[in-house]
């Protein structure tokens, strides 16, 4: 009883323990709750072998570029998940961010005439408001009025839509896609971090990750993280429990919204060029990674590592089908049927065995 | 007493909140839905496998017809006998209709599906 | 009046079921005679609820044979048992709210107006509901709304709903745990008529009075297993509670050696803003365990919620040694002092899936600060020292709430509160949904917050409980104080004359 705090129950021991009957349903749940993990790493390595330079030093390169630049609105709409929730305006909340940080950072300047480049840290700080803005919204709505998340941030979705089309009609640019960002800019974002073999990894990794830390502390290690998973276990249990219902649920979203800032940030100057589109379906990845990752729409479980892993495999499951070719088209159906598949499993994991 | 070894009685009438609450569906039928969704997962990209490659086609606007190419990722689209319209001269090829991208021949790479659009110049 | 002589209806043979780790059915036996009434008892987790989702076809069974009527018979699922005539009533009801009765009641079955027509008709619904309500004495209009109904109206449709599909055997899970003295009457009234009918009717509770009074037959079990099965007229609760616990239970409540001191909380014209709340007066002192007698809807419940600040007040003041207290909020109340363990566990106590650390911390986050962030070590000590001190039972921090029992997710949900150090603790029915063993538990820790010096205010619908561990008891009725006695020397005669004052 007095060594409680150091045991955490291990799967070989417990599968160890069982009889030959429950030893087989373990191990049958054991291959269905990761079924996910295990086509994924089947595809891999059938799209390498068929293709090898799939896994040369470029290309892995290549999808951690790409997973570090789609992992910050994935840590975003996993606070969301977390929250028993959804935020389905994460991609045009990148989108927006990403129309205003290439706004303040272009050389000549359609939108604003007359405005010079600003400063990199600015841009920073207006893609963190905007974000943060509209999660204000989105949580006012949700905590205060009791209304479903998918409600919420449709409308949301929508309003911000709106405004980036209005954004870009501004000066003269009338609605032509952004481009030609300043160096620093660019530099800030996309420079050399350092090279892998003859391939250089942009300084956007290192963000990424520093985001990812900032991220696992803030949910696992502050009284608003905590709060977080609670409200997101049992909302009503919490409030009798003290916890602000209103104020976490709001800034989970802020949090989020920022994400999303980061991400549009990071994606105009990768990128290079933004119109009104950019960000399109961006949440549809986001929510199918942490899916994947085990952030549960039961609400209350989740880890950051489970959407970096999301993250990650998503990206290597389709960097790997666009390299043997794979019609475009035929992706948004795999991506559906994943995030269905997913579901299914995470599901299957939270259900009372009969 | 061994009070925690019985979870039957004792799990939640209503365990699941979130976007789960109502579900009410067996093991077994949902491992045949997973199962399902798996398959069709396989499919679905060994279909996209066996019909691999991007089409490249080419928006002569209002030249002569130019065939499109089947390329794979990663392949060079080979340079199309230039197009010819009548009162302009042809200009090159551009990955945009709004002639900001030109598209290089000799070391872009192929990614996608995708259309070019040739460029015209008045003839003088 | 020897009912041996009456036919079989339903047995049940050597039910085995086992989920992972645990056989939760071990061989169990039950036979429901046709006219009589059939007590199933256990304390919680010894596998009733188990035992009755096999017969419906909820669970699997493992081995184990079940007959009706003496053909065997496996159902899939609660509809085909409903349709081969066996019911249940369930403790918490299944209903469409916002439809009407004789809509709940014809659900999945409606009446045609005529065969192959897909129209439905009102006219055949409302016949032969009334038909039925009329049978069994049930006094509702067919087309009120399920939700503007009270609880033991509902149930009572439920029952008719079990007999209009002409049920031989109708098993009652914990039937009377929402409903007043007079509304068990009338309960026991359709039960003895239905019994009178033929029907065979398992009954599961956990109050002992009401299985003494009703049934013919009582089986008991424990730990999954078959104990026994005897006539009801040969048992006492006595030796029902030694069957149950498996060992003898001489005192059902801990000695009473708490010491009352001075007034710590007075409370002055509590009014509910949104609930029928009016003018509650009263004070509690240090070292006291205040009882809250009154039936249901007598504003037990909303006395505390609005003390905690969970429920919006419209007037009254809230003074602690004499300084007044605002309470606008639970995080208000739990700096003030206070905590508020809820009535309905599992709909705003814990939080099932988070672990057992996870649930004790929640409420008391900022003391594992440091600095900005939180302590690991800080908040694995808590939770140990909640373990240590409540005596839960559990295989580790790391483990899921909700897979404890509900004596040990209440021990967990107290452990939580008393690291917020409150001096006035409201407990809401502490002991709702826990076996005997674990009540006693409780009771234990109550008293010995009481000894610390702190002030607990306990609602309870057993009002035994009330009688044995209470200093002094309020009795609530139609949401005002009827009055208050000296737990020492009153009766129940006496609560209940109190309740039912402006009810």
């Amino acid at each position: 009883m007095t060594k409680l705090k150091d045991k955490k129950p291990s799967k070989i021991a417990e599968l160890k323990a069982m009889s030959p009957k429950d030893r087989k349903r373990a191990i049958g749940d054991l291959l269905m709750n990761n079924a996910m993990f295990i086509i994924i790493a089947i595809a891999v390595i059938g799209i390498w072998i068929a293709e090898p330079t799939f896994l040369s030093i470029p290309s892995i390169v290549n999808i951690i570029n790409l997973t570090a630049a789609k992992l910050p609105i994935a840590l975003g709409v996993g606070g969301c998940i977390i929250l028993a929730g959804t935020d389905i305006s994460a991609g045009r909340v990148v989108g927006l961010s990403a129309c205003i940080a290439a706004g303040l950072q272009l050389t000549t300047n359609k939108l604003f005439p007359g405005l010079g480049v600003m400063p990199v840290p600015v841009a920073i700080l207006a893609v963190l408001v905007t974000g943060a803005c509209v999660g204000f919204v989105n949580g006012f709505f949700m905590a205060k009025f009791k209304l479903h998340p998918f409600i919420v941030t449709l409308s949301t979705q929508l309003i911000v839509y709106g405004i980036i089309l209005i954004y870009m009609q501004l000066g003269t640019n009338s609605g032509q896609t952004l481009s030609g960002m300043s160096e620093a800019y660019r530099n800030f974002v996309t420079g050399k971090l350092f090279t892998v073999g003859n391939t250089a990894v942009p300084r956007y990794v290192l963000y990424s990750a520093i985001i990812a830390v900032v991220v696992w502390v803030i949910w696992n290690k502050t009284t608003f993280g905590k709060n977080m998973y609670a409200v997101g276990s049992n909302e009503d249990a919490a409030n009798v429990s003290g916890v602000n219902v209103v104020k976490t649920i709001i800034m989970v979203f802020m949090l989020a919204g920022m994400l999303y800032g980061l991400t549009g940030f990071m994606d105009a100057a990768r990128i290079a060029s933004v119109n009104a589109n950019t960000g399109l379906n961006y949440e549809s990845d986001a929510i199918a990674a942490c899916v994947i990752g085990g952030i549960s729409f039961v609400g209350g479980i989740g880890k950051v590592s489970g959407a970096i892993i999301g993250v990650l495999l998503l990206q290597l499951i389709f960097v790997g089908l666009n390299y043997l070719s794979v019609d475009q088209n035929l992706l948004y159906i795999v991506k559906g049927v994943i995030i269905l598949v997913a579901c299914s499993i995470d599901m299957r994991k939270y259900l009372v065995r009969k | 007493m061994e009070e925690n070894k019985t979870p039957d009685s004792q799990q939640p009438q209503r365990p699941f909140r979130g976007l789960y609450r109502n579900v009410k569906i067996s093991v077994k039928t949902l491992d045949r839905i997973i199962i399902g969704g798996i398959v069709l997962l396989v499919v679905l990209i060994l279909y996209g496998v066996a019909n691999n490659g991007y089409t490249v086609t080419f928006d002569s606007r209002g030249g002569t017809d130019v065939p499109s190419q089947e390329l794979m990722y990663g392949d060079l689209v080979a340079e199309p006998e230039p197009p010819t319209r009548e009162g302009y001269v042809f200009a090159g090829w551009y990955s945009d209709e709004n002639y900001r991208y030109p598209w290089d021949m000799e070391t872009y790479q192929v990614s996608q599906s995708m259309t070019l659009y040739a460029a015209w110049e008045e003839a003088p | 009046m020897d009912k041996n002589q009456e036919p079989v209806l339903l047995r049940m043979e050597g039910i085995v079921k086992e989920f992972p780790g645990v056989k939760a059915l071990d061989g169990v036996n039950l036979t429901v005679r046709a006219g009589t009434v059939h007590a199933l008892m256990g304390e919680n987790g010894a596998g009733k609820s188990t035992l009755m989702k096999c017969l419906f076809g909820v669970y699997k069974k493992d081995a184990g044979k079940i007959y009706l009527n003496g053909e065997e018979v496996n159902f899939k699922n609660s509809k085909e048992a409903l349709e081969n005539g066996v019911a249940m009533v369930h403790q918490e009801l299944n209903q469409a709210l916002k439809r009407n009765v004789m809509d709940n009641m014809w659900l999945g079955r409606f009446p045609m107006v005529a065969k192959g027509l897909p129209f439905t008709s009102e006219k055949k619904m409302y016949d032969a509901t009334m038909a039925v309500f009329n049978e069994l004495g049930i006094n509702v209009n067919p087309k009120t709304i399920m939700s503007t109904m009270p609880v033991s109206q509902r149930q009572m449709v439920e029952i008719a709903k079990a007999v209009s599909y002409n049920s031989k055997v109708i098993v009652f899970d914990e039937p009377t745990s929402s409903l007043t003295e007079n509304e068990v009457e009338h309960l026991f009234k359709i039960i003895n008529m239905l019994r009178d009918r033929g029907c065979g009717i398992i009954y599961i509770s956990h109050k002992m009075e009401e299985i003494l009074r009703i049934s013919d037959d009582i089986t008991i079990m424990r730990d999954g297993q078959w104990i026994a099965t005897k006539p009801a007229k040969s048992l006492t609760m006595d030796e029902i509670i030694r069957l149950m616990v498996g060992r003898e239970l001489t005192n059902r409540y801990p000695p009473k050696d708490n010491v009352v001191g001075d007034e710590l909380l007075r409370v002055e014209g509590l009014t509910g803003m949104y609930s029928h709340l009016r003018d509650v007066s009263f004070t509690a002192r240090k070292g006291e365990v205040l009882g809250i007698a009154g039936l249901d809807a007598s504003g037990r419940t909303e006395v505390l919620e609005s003390i905690f600040g969970v429920a919006t007040r419209k007037e009254g003041k809230i003074y602690i040694n004499g300084k007044q207290v605002l309470n606008r909020s639970a995080t208000e109340s739990i700096k003030n002092g206070f905590a508020l363990l809820t009535e309905e566990r599992r709909a705003n106590g814990i939080f099932g899936i988070l672990n057992i650390r996870e649930n004790t911390v929640i409420s008391s986050l900022k003391s594992y600060l440091q600095g900005l962030l939180l302590s690991d070590k800080k908040m694995a000590d808590a939770t140990e020292w909640s373990i240590d001190a409540m005596h839960i039972k559990t295989p580790s921090q790391y483990t899921q709430i909700r897979s404890l029992s509900g004596g040990n997710q209440q021990k967990v949900i107290l452990g939580r509160w008393l690291k917020t150090n409150p001096t006035v603790l409201l407990l809401d029915e502490p002991t709702r949904g826990i076996d005997v063993g674990a009540k006693y538990e409780i009771y234990q820790l109550i008293l010995d917050l009481a000894k610390e010096g702190k002030t607990v205010i306990m609602v309870s619908s057993e009002m035994p409980e009330l009688l044995g561990v209470c200093d002094r008891i309020l009795v609530m009725s139609g949401g005002r104080l009827a009055g208050e006695v000296d737990a020492k020397n009153t009766s129940q005669e006496e609560i209940m004359t109190l309740a039912a004052k402006y009810a």
